[in-house]
């Protein structure tokens, strides 16, 4: 608990250090080409702009994945995790 | 050096290359920590870039570097922030000193997590020792791929050790939320790479250069921690102050100021702070600074500086012997007494030694010594260790000196001096002329610091909590100390200084005439007789408090007897305390002994206790004493053998519930009854807690009396820690809040048939006097040197006035309303009853 509290002030203070990690509006932060190397819009079960870099998704069937055709839709980077999570590497 | 082939740095992780620029962090992207590149990792192990040892590993997981035979060195940091997650979603496969082959894993960490929790994942590899190099691929990586090859360098700059001996800087508390983790130990090491002196940074034992990042890092500085800086040659004093200044803001980094001061300016004329010892004075400013020492950090063979500690801690110890016996108040003798202890103190000469077996010098060794264990003091939580870092400053300071040659010229005060320091240590306010000294103001304290303990003990005037600023203030300027109100005032009027001499000179005359007549009965004018009795902790006091007129004992605070005990002690040893102070006070006088009253605010070595969040909140007082019922068992055992002796009475401290009382009585009717008691003694209960107070009727068919803890009532009627640097001067118990409490408490307990008697500090203030006797407070319990005041001004009242003042400002709305209004009336009284000059 203590550190949470922590955090809440420490992010109150420096708002510019951390991150929001409030979703951006879900629209346009993927294009179609990457939507569908994604498995389709309906494979998604979340996106999310984190880490200044990355955008994160959360994928219902992670098998649906088309790494090849996300490089080509020019994603720099792909990262596959654990129960369906894949961060794509945008840059900055 | 031997030119080395040129060495290939193996990418840590896989993923996207990014060129040190962008990344958006200026300490990285400024290449301040050292030049290198970036990647966006898609891998979750972080591996050795080079072969090596790890010469820092952070505590928390987040950065690591790895240092080759040939002195290369490299730091690999995991995300931007990271610091921030404290260690969370990072684990470490390597230690500090272990040697790893190129690609060895380092650090895993867990990638979503900290991409979620963290600013960024951008991973940086410095290369911090210099190297110039050239990057072999771009694009994306794959962890273990050739990444940079470096050139071998021509020279690595070799620390200039600059001789002579180290200044060291005053301790400071580092502020940094994370410690001086890379961004604030680079901006650190890079100030201190400006200045040619060689410098370090010491926590506690441990010492770093200051002009390294990774040396800074390996101390693994935490919030908090007490720092000093060194720094030998020429530049030494700029590079300490420089240095200093820049630890203090925080090194690049937002920090909250540690230690807020309590006062706000009122205006350019005007100083606010707390009162620390009443009184007022006009006279000169006259700062107090303590040099810096010049502390040689190696020794001259570790038998002669054995020797030289030895030296120094003896001649403390005659120096603080000799303080004792010239003492001026018993307070004072105590304190010296305690320093004496704290030089014996097995663990400090401990450590002390150890540092002298490895070569340093006494004086580095002690001084280390006693700066480490006053950190402890003061990281431990508890507030009564905390205080003895203050002590154990001081004392370090006093041998430091001796061993050091350093002789503490005697100050060369001009007359009506009013000191001024960030902090006055007891042996500077012990070695003051005070002839010559007419008041106090420091920076740092509070009311129960030794500053204020020893001024009041000098019946001098002292203010503590005072802005910063006043240390600014010119030797030498008039300034006029009005300490009852809080205030120095900068510009004094002819007018201001008058009305306060001719106060003072009152004052002082009004003194000798009350204790003149401490022995006369607290007796208002139209015959209302009031109990004026003492708050003790040790049979000195009782017997001091007699012969200043006091009625008998209205609060033995039996947690004081022992506080220094490292055990409980035996029932006899308890039993005969409790018996020396009953036959003291006599068949005729009360005795009223509070039951342990301690918690996590106020702990007792031998009853150990979990630390808790919210000790004030917690187990404490007749809580822990239920707790632990043998406890309270032995204690009511020892109070019992004093039956007879005196008029005993037994309070218990905290009660809340009505239970608590219930248990507590049949706890002390058992033990009476297997002591073959016949008689009980009285037993009753402090009203501390709102509930008790509100409840004042539902608990008075139950006690034979109540007593009204002022102190607790106050903080937690108004939810305001008296100790709080901003709230304490608004946790008043002058509030009607409380004032109305201790009104509902008198009422019920009369309409019992029971005495109520007010134990807490409000009944030492003699502005309070007319108001509780208004309300129908039986008896005042009081600190000892006040008795004959309170006294005094019992017999200037009338019943009839103090029932019209209180029925006024019960109906009144802040607490300095109710301050006002008692002032008028006071100075109303005072003119009809002149002083009598004796």
């Amino acid at each position: 608990m203590f550190e949470k509290l922590q955090r809440a002030f420490w992010k109150a203070l420096t708002p510019d250090l951390i991150a929001e990690t409030v979703a951006a509006p879900p629209q346009g932060l993927l294009s179609a080409e990457v939507l569908s190397a994604l498995g389709g819009a309906d494979n998604l079960k979340s996106q999310q702009r984190v880490a200044l870099t990355r955008v994160r998704v959360q994928l219902q069937d992670a098998g649906r994945l088309d790494e090849p055709a996300l490089k080509a839709a020019g994603v720099e980077g792909v990262m596959v995790l654990a129960g369906g999570v894949v961060h794509l590497l945008s840059g900055l | 050096m031997t030119p080395s082939k040129p060495l290939e740095l193996l990418a840590p992780l896989s993923g996207v290359l990014l060129p040190l620029d962008k990344v958006p962090d200026p300490v990285f992207s400024s290449r301040v920590i050292g030049d290198g590149l970036c990647i966006d990792p898609t891998s979750q192990t972080l591996c050795a870039p080079l072969a090596g040892v790890i010469s820092n590993i952070q505590d928390s997981g987040h950065a690591v570097s790895v240092t080759d035979d040939n002195g290369v060195q490299v730091l690999l940091h995991i995300g931007l922030d990271t610091v921030n997650l404290a260690g969370q979603g990072f684990t470490r496969l390597v230690q500090e000193g272990q040697r790893v082959e190129a690609g060895q894993a380092l650090i895993e960490f867990d990638a979503d997590y900290v991409a979620l929790h963290a600013r960024s994942l951008l991973t940086l590899m410095l290369v911090v020792s210099g190297e110039p190099f050239s990057v072999l691929t771009s694009g994306l990586v794959e962890a273990g791929q050739p990444l940079l090859q470096l050139s071998p360098s021509e020279t690595v700059d070799a620390v200039d050790e600059e001789e002579g001996d180290a200044l060291f800087s005053k301790p400071l508390t580092l502020p940094n939320p994370n410690g001086l983790h890379a961004r604030p130990a680079a901006v650190f090491a890079q100030a201190a790479k400006g200045f040619r002196a060689s410098i370090y940074l010491h926590k506690q034992t441990q010492s770093a250069n200051a002009k390294s990042l990774v040396a800074i890092m390996a101390l693994q500085t935490v919030r908090g921690d007490t720092l000093q800086v060194s720094a030998a040659g020429q530049d030494a004093e700029v590079a300490i102050q420089a240095l200093v200044a820049l630890l203090a803001q925080g090194c690049g980094e937002a920090v909250a100021s540690v230690a807020e001061p309590v006062a706000t300016v009122l205006s350019a004329t005007l100083l606010k702070g707390v009162c620390a010892s009443p009184g007022s004075a006009f006279g000169h400013v006259v700062q107090v600074i303590e040099p810096a020492l010049a502390i040689p950090e190696h020794g001259a063979g570790a038998a002669t500086e054995r020797a030289a500690l030895a030296r120094g801690l003896l001649a403390a110890t005659e120096a603080l012997q000799a303080l004792q016996d010239d003492a001026a108040g018993s307070a004072q003798a105590e304190i010296f007494r305690a320093h004496q202890e704290l030089l014996e103190d097995p663990t400090l000469l401990e450590q002390a030694h150890s540092l002298l077996a490895s070569g340093k010098s006494a004086a580095f060794a002690w001084n280390s010594a006693t700066v480490a264990t006053a950190k402890q003091f003061q990281g431990s939580g508890n507030a009564l260790l905390a205080e003895r870092a203050a002590d154990l400053a001081d004392v370090g300071q006093r041998v430091l000196k001796l061993i050091l040659g350093i002789r503490d010229s005697a100050w060369e005060l001009p007359e009506r001096a009013i000191l001024i320091a960030e902090q006055l240590t007891p042996s500077q306010t012990a070695s003051l002329d005070t002839r010559k000294v007419l008041g106090f103001v420091t920076v740092g304290g509070g009311a129960t610091s030794h500053v204020a303990i020893l001024a009041r003990a000098l019946g001098l005037p002292a203010i503590c909590g005072v802005s910063p600023q006043v240390l600014a203030l010119a030797n030498g300027k008039q300034v006029l100390l009005d300490a009852d109100k809080g205030e120095l005032h900068l510009e004094p009027n002819l007018a201001e200084i008058e009305h306060l001499e001719a106060a003072r000179k009152q004052q002082v005359l009004r003194h000798q005439r009350d204790v003149a007549q401490a022995s006369l009965p607290a007796i208002t004018r139209d015959g209302h007789r009031v109990e004026v009795t003492a708050n003790v902790a040790s049979l000195q006091e009782v017997e001091h408090a007699l012969t200043l007129g006091g009625e008998g004992v209205g609060l033995l605070r039996s947690e004081f007897l022992y506080l220094d005990r490292s055990r409980a002690p035996s029932p006899e040893e308890q039993a005969g305390t409790y018996a020396s102070i009953a036959r003291a006070l006599g068949t005729e006088r009360n005795l009223v002994v509070r039951t342990l009253d301690v918690g996590g605010d106020k702990p007792l070595a031998y009853v150990p206790m979990d630390a808790e969040t919210n000790p004030f909140l917690g187990l404490r007082g007749i809580r822990l004493c239920l707790e632990r019922p043998q406890l309270l068992r032995e204690q009511f055992r020892a109070i019992l053998a004093s039956a007879g002796l005196a008029r005993l009475h037994i309070m218990l401290p905290m009660v809340s519930l009505l239970s608590e009382l219930h248990l507590a009585r049949k706890l002390l009717e058992e033990e009476a009854l297997a002591l073959g008691l016949t008689e009980l003694p009285k037993l009753g209960i402090m009203i501390e807690v709102p509930s008790a107070a509100l409840m004042a009727d539902v608990f008075a068919p139950h006690v034979d009396f109540f007593s009204i803890g002022t102190n607790d009532l106050t903080q937690y009627t108004l939810a305001m820690d008296r100790d709080h640097p901003r709230l304490a001067s608004q946790a008043d118990s002058f509030h009607p809040a409380v004032l109305r409490l201790i009104a509902t408490t008198v009422k019920a307990a009369h309409a019992h048939g029971k005495w109520v008697g007010v134990c807490g500090a409000l009944a030492s203030e003699a502005l309070a006097v007319p108001v509780l006797i208004g309300m129908g407070v039986d008896e005042l319990s009081v600190s000892v040197p006040l008795i004959p005041t309170i006294k005094a001004t019992v017999r200037e009242l009338d019943l009839a006035d103090c029932q019209i003042i209180a029925r006024q400002v019960l109906g009144l709305d802040e607490a300095a309303l109710v301050r006002d209004a008692l002032r008028q009336y006071q100075a109303a009284t005072v003119e009809t009853s002149p002083v009598v000059e004796l």
